[in-house]
């Protein structure tokens, strides 16, 4: 017969498995007939305490330094996402100049509504005439922005709920 | 003071603040004329007759303008500066809350990324990003035939992120005050109707108002883009590598 006192030393490797049949039999059969076993038992099954049990792993050396290195790449990320402001306004300034300021970007956008309304009565609207020096600085100024965003997106704080 | 009494006496107050400032941004206007000076308080005194009259039939505009007790600037309209709040206030206040009823858990992740490091910042910047974007692409579509009619989409995209953004903005605000100012705690939906009217307030100073507002919405309009309107995922290619 097994005595209390050593099912408990048997216990961990029981719950882990790690023990052979026999043995796993007999801690079983005490286990069905000791109140006080059998409550060590569900406690040493329940999660929380089997966390406990676990080792905590020593920190690398090098953590301390990884995370004050991850944060000064982050805050140089900040302050660098705004100096792409720089090409872009130029960008802008010259698609606005090619324009000739606002009253040609306006007379762009003027008649869109227009020219979609005469789509329905089957002309085909006027599309104004360009060259590839502005088509150009429009595509390099939407591929600065799109790149500009993705940064900004990056830098963007996420939720911890769902 | 009895503390139920705080928020209806602050959205009072953010009320009549609005029309104060409505009244002045009409009479101003008059002295130093702006281009943008009727986007947000309508057409002036001298104009309403060119109104037509089924919107207007008692005239009582007309009846209720008094002289500037400041000599140089224009007359004081209460009434239409009431027009404006019953407006574009009324209506600023009903897109916010309107939206804030229909996606209330995106509304809240987005908040919380505006609330949280640099996060105004970033809206701010992404949104003034997005204008360029929008304008660069809008541009662009409009010398071609085939994606014409794709402009109005874009710019129909646009707005709908930006008064998605001003709503969360509104809601920020709100829960602003209460924190600052320690006041009771509310529904979040009056919370928000504050920071909509604090909103309205910005946009009706004068002469500033217009670029108050515009910033407001830039900010607006990138939050939404940098929150992918408040999802909680945000920007991820995580599906499409499969």
């Amino acid at each position: 017969m097994i005595t209390c006192a050593r099912v408990r030393v048997l216990l961990e490797a029981y719950v882990d498995g790690d023990m052979a049949a026999a043995d796993a039999a007999r801690v079983r059969a005490h286990l069905s007939t000791c109140a006080d076993c059998r409550r060590q038992h569900d406690q040493a099954i329940s999660l929380p305490f089997r966390l406990r049990a676990l080792s905590s792993p020593a920190p690398r050396p090098s953590l301390v330094g990884e995370v004050m290195q991850a944060v000064g790449a982050e805050r140089a990320g900040y302050s660098s996402s705004w100096t792409l402001l720089v090409p872009e306004t130029v960008l802008a300034a010259f698609i606005l100049w090619y324009l000739s300021g606002l009253d040609g970007l306006s007379s762009i956008a003027s008649g869109v509504f227009g020219d979609l309304l005469s789509l329905g009565s089957g002309s085909l609207p006027h599309v104004p005439p360009v060259d590839v020096v502005l088509l150009v600085a429009l595509i390099a100024l939407m591929v600065v922005a799109a790149f500009h965003l993705s940064i900004l997106v990056r830098l963007t704080p996420r939720v911890a709920h769902e | 003071m009895n503390e139920r009494w705080v928020w209806p006496l602050l959205i009072a107050g953010l009320a009549v603040l609005g029309v104060v400032l409505a009244v002045a941004d009409i009479s101003i206007a008059t002295r130093w004329p702006t281009p943008f000076s009727d986007a947000l308080v309508g057409p002036k005194y001298g104009t309403v007759q060119a109104v037509p009259l089924r919107f207007d039939r008692t005239g009582v505009s007309e009846k209720f303008i008094f002289a500037s007790p400041v000599a140089g600037f224009g007359p004081l309209s209460p009434y239409l500066a009431l027009r404006a709040f019953l407006t574009n206030g009324a209506g600023l206040v009903l897109l916010a809350i309107s939206a804030l009823l229909a996606f209330p858990s995106r509304a809240r992740n987005a908040v919380e990324r505006l609330e949280a490091g640099h996060g105004a910042e970033i809206a701010l910047g992404a949104g003034l990003v997005m204008v360029l974007l929008t304008l660069a692409a809008t541009t662009l579509l409009r010398f071609t035939l085939l994606f014409l009619a794709a402009v109005p989409l874009v710019l129909l995209v646009a707005l709908v992120a930006a008064l998605f953004g001003i709503a969360c903005i509104s809601l920020a605000i709100g829960r602003l005050l209460h924190r600052r100012f320690k006041l009771p705690a509310v529904h979040p939906l009056v919370a928000a109707l504050a920071g909509s009217l604090v909103v309205f307030d910005l946009a009706v100073i004068p002469y500033a108002g217009v670029f108050a507002l515009a910033a407001v919405a830039m900010a607006g309009l990138g939050l939404a883009v940098v929150t992918r309107f408040g999802s909680s995922g945000g920007w991820t290619f995580v599906d499409l590598n499969f």
